[in-house]
């Protein structure tokens, strides 16, 4: 998708842009996290999220003020629902972001269509893009968001909270004994899972288990015949699994009953929105996780069928 | 009327009703109607708010001289290929040009190129490939005369139909996000090109002329190659030429803008029904009527969908079929 | 003159020998018909003659220059083609069909001019279908369909027209109308007609010379009475024939014999 060849150009053509722009507002210069570097507004009033991840991590930083528009399925938190819209993030609406005169588009790299960015750019609207991978980069992602709208400090404090829940579920792990094997199911009909290259991955061995898909291929397809020879212990299905009621996709597992999850009734609901965003929230699948596989360690209770 | 003027009479008239189109078009978008300043700028008297004037200059001008291009020449398009073909079902793909400029593209959207250059190139590349590939079967293995049509016609179903299990192999070979780039791509959508990438559509421009210049040839041509021959016309020059000349510019425009249905099916036909059959007046009146149709179908694909757009090849379709049956159907009477 | 020539034509289509070694003249303003059985290569010798089918031997030569050193326009100004079948697929009016017949005289963006007009109104009435002009040419029965290209090929001002078996799908009526057509314009404008024929008598009544075809090769040329010859015809065609004096005068008449007739005419 982004190639790095292409973002030299972007360099000469963004200083360009910017130098031959008369008059323009107290700037600063800025490196995003796909290495990109350009000039952005000190204090951005009007700024477009192009992802829902993006939007949410604007309200944990308390600068929602600052957005004018965000994407169509921006739907956490609540308040949200009552920005404009200017698409979806993958089908962008360039006419409306344009429209809305942001003086700042913050994007994402897996989603976002690169043409539009490069034209948005063109037009001289600079954009920010994110690329988080991991929960390190999701940190990352809050503290550069910080630095860009003058909110460090709830950056800080965000970021610390972050790490300290996190430090707590991987120290209680370390007690633990064994480590079991989950099978995390994102669709169903077909059945797909998830890989190494994937937060449900990071998130499943950080709560001390093995991820029992876990390979090249991000989100991999099975048939059941490949699970039973997975030997799951403990199966997660997320909410959204193929827009089925969590009854019917408990069900669809029950007839497997030589696997040890559905022989010890080890199989779970768990809330979506969890587990399928780059923010924060991913913190609380984490625990949710944890809480799921040992649940000897933790307090917290877990959403259990 | 002479033929010399209808033919004047058919182009101005169909050239304003472009120009009319073409503003309805400009002033209407997702983010609104903007008539009035169009009308402003165009009188020069531009004191738009940037925004506005942005997305008026960089982003519906350009779209709108994209969807007028591509429509003119799927248009024409299929109204060479129906008189070469002597055929009147006959449509700009049917030579594997859709066949090989998909497997094209989508293999340049696997390998994670980009929309321009890269997938544009493969798709014009894999177009010509094939093509070739037709031709040369048409030339030799098949018909008993050179690239007699109906060895064009069985070269042609023969290779669409290969590329298209070769298509359904590469789609199952994709991961779920890039399935929605390929199904957009082959459903025909005007939304990835750049606006500093139009300059290619120059190119298409003296396609058009030569073709014009052929009119006459293809007029004679419907008579049948021994009668064309007869009359004075050198039938295997005229026939390799407009091959390669439209097949040229069929897929250079596939290769911008997918495989956008129905255009070079229909419009031929209509405006056969109209003007008559022969090509000194069908031939302008498919380039002006076939951009002016596919800006409406643009534009409707661009303000239908209550956020974002939908590919143009939909609406294409969805108003080309019922089209296309009515007209069969006045057609039988 | 001799407006046409053959020489030694031999001509192999499909790895069979279609023509053996013919060699015919046609004089200027003749009117000259091609007869012989099925298959025995007479629409192949017309294309030939058209120039449309090129020959592995021999040579045909129009007005002492060879066919191959003219170019395709040149030669449709000289020579005009009236085929056999025509489609009729695309809605053309007759009107259009007709005038087609005046390209070889336009430039390359050639528009037909008053002059062009003139001329296929003139090719229509003398074909009498100008009642017909505004008709699509599906709308139109065999004989007017005929009528309607001999029209086209008038338009194209030939100096040789060629047909190919003009009046097989034709009544009597229409048959003779053709026939007639074809002779007046060779007498009103010195036009050279080559034709092909089933109709034994219809080329026995109108052709100046006739040539006798069999199995690609020539059996013999000459004016109808002699070429009208019993043994000839009954070798030829491989069925008992009778031939004697019409009785409308001066033309051989060609009867073929039915069996149950025989025994009458032994």
């Amino acid at each position: 998708m982004f190639t790095p060849k292409s973002y030299k150009t972007y360099i000469i053509l963004l200083l360009m842009i910017i130098l031959l722009q008369p008059g323009s507002l107290p700037a600063e210069t800025v490196t995003d996290q796909v290495g990109r570097t350009f000039n952005v507004p000190e204090n951005p009033g009007r700024i477009i999220a192009l992802a829902p991840s993006i939007t949410e991590i604007m309200y944990d930083l308390g600068q929602e003020k600052r957005l004018v528009g965000v994407t169509q399925y921006s739907t956490y938190p609540p308040e949200a629902e009552s920005l404009p819209r200017v698409g979806s993030y993958v089908r962008l609406d360039i006419e409306k972001i344009v429209a809305l005169q942001p003086d700042l588009c913050l994007a994402i790299k897996d989603g976002n269509p690169k043409h539009i960015v490069d034209k948005l750019v063109n037009l001289g609207i600079p954009v920010y893009v994110v690329n988080p991978r991991n929960l390190k980069q999701i940190m990352d992602v809050v503290t550069r968001l910080g630095s860009l709208l003058n909110a460090e400090q709830k950056a800080k404090e965000l970021v610390l909270d972050m790490e300290k829940r996190i430090g707590q579920v991987q120290s209680r792990v370390k007690k633990g004994a064994r480590r079991p094997r989950v099978f995390f199911q994102i669709d169903a009909e077909p059945l797909f899972s998830a890989g190494t290259n994937t937060f449900i991955h990071e998130l499943i061995e950080m709560a001390g288990g093995i991820n029992t898909t876990a390979g090249e291929v991000a989100y991999p397809r099975f048939s059941w015949e490949d699970i039973i020879v997975l030997q799951p212990e403990i199966v997660l299905i997320s909410s959204m699994a193929g827009g089925l009621p969590p009854e019917y996709l408990l069900k669809s597992w029950q007839k497997w009953s030589m696997l040890s999850a559905v022989k010890n009734g080890r199989i779970y609901v768990v809330d979506a929105e969890l587990f399928d965003r780059p923010t924060p929230r991913l913190v609380d699948g984490l625990e949710v996780i944890a809480a799921i596989i040992h649940p000897e360690l933790f307090i917290k209770s877990d959403k259990r069928d | 009327m002479s033929i010399g003027k209808t033919i004047a009479f058919t182009t101005l008239l169909l050239c304003a009703v472009l120009i009319f189109i073409s503003v309805v078009a400009i002033s209407a978008g997702s983010s609104g109607i903007h008539f009035w300043e169009i009308m402003k700028t165009l009188t020069g008297k531009s004191v738009t708010d940037s925004a506005t004037a942005t997305i008026i200059w960089q982003i519906r001008i350009p779209r709108v001289i994209l969807a007028a291009s591509v429509g003119g020449t799927l248009a024409l398009g299929g109204l060479v290929f129906q008189a070469l073909l002597r055929n009147p079902l006959a449509e700009p793909y049917i030579l594997g040009i859709s066949g090989g400029s998909a497997i094209g593209a989508i293999l340049a959207m696997l390998i994670g190129l980009s929309f321009f250059p890269g997938v544009a190139l493969f798709s014009f590349g894999g177009s010509l490939l094939v093509l070739a590939f037709v031709t040369t079967l048409a030339g030799t293995a098949l018909g008993n005369t050179m690239l007699s049509r109906d060895s064009l016609l069985l070269g042609g179903v023969m290779m669409n139909a290969f590329c298209a299990a070769v298509i359904m192999f590469l789609i199952s070979m994709t991961r779920s996000f890039q399935v929605q780039h390929i199904l957009y791509w082959l459903m025909g959508d005007l939304s990835s090109l750049q606006g500093g990438q139009l300059a290619i559509l120059i190119l298409v421009i003296p396609c058009f002329a030569v073709i014009f210049i052929m009119a006459r040839p293809m007029n004679l041509l419907l008579l049948g190659r021994e009668t064309a021959a007869a009359m004075g016309i050198n039938v295997k020059n005229t026939i390799l030429l407009l091959l390669i000349i439209t097949s040229l510019m069929v897929s250079i425009i596939v290769s911008l803008s997918g495989l956008v249905g129905f255009v070079g099916l229909v419009i031929p036909h209509i405006f056969r029904s109209i003007f008559g059959p022969d090509h000194r007046v069908l031939v302008p009146a498919c380039i002006l009527g076939g951009a002016s149709y596919l800006i409406v179908c643009d534009l409707l694909a661009r303000i239908l969908p209550s956020s974002g757009e939908m590919p143009v090849g939909i609406i294409t379709a969805l108003i080309g079929a019922p089209l296309f049956i009515i007209l069969l159907l006045r057609g039988r009477s | 003159m001799q407006i046409l020539d053959t020489e030694n034509i031999s001509l192999i289509f499909r790895d069979k020998l279609v023509l053996e070694n013919i060699s015919f003249s046609v004089t200027a303003g003749e009117f000259f018909v091609i007869i012989g059985p099925n298959g025995a290569g007479k629409t192949s010798l017309l294309k030939v003659l058209a120039g449309l089918q090129k020959t592995q031997h021999g040579s045909v030569t129009i007005k002492n220059r060879n066919i191959t050193k003219y170019r395709r326009r040149n030669l449709s100004q000289i020579m005009a083609i009236v085929p056999q079948h025509i489609e009729v697929g695309f809605p053309f009016t007759v009107a259009d069909t007709v005038i087609m017949g005046r390209t070889p005289h336009l430039g390359i963006l050639g528009m037909e001019g008053k002059e062009d007009y003139l001329r296929a109104r003139e090719a229509m009435e003398f074909t009498e279908v100008a009642h017909l002009a505004e008709r699509k040419l599906y709308q139109l029965s065999g004989g007017e369909l005929q009528r309607v290209i001999i029209a086209r090929a008038i338009c194209q001002q030939p100096e040789i027209i060629l047909l190919d078996e003009p009046t097989t799908a034709l009544d009597p009526a229409h048959q003779l109308k053709i026939m007639d057509l074809m002779e007046k314009f060779r007498r009103e404008k010195g036009t050279t007609i080559i034709m092909v024929s089933h109709d034994l008598n219809l080329a026995s009544m109108y052709g100046d010379r006739l040539l006798l075809l069999k199995e690609g090769r020539v059996v013999e040329t000459g004016a109808p009475k002699s070429v009208l010859n019993k043994e000839l015809l009954e070798e030829s065609y491989g069925c008992r024939m009778m031939v004697d004096e019409s009785p409308l005068g001066q033309a051989a008449r060609v009867t073929p014999i039915p069996d149950k007739y025989l025994q009458n005419y032994e």
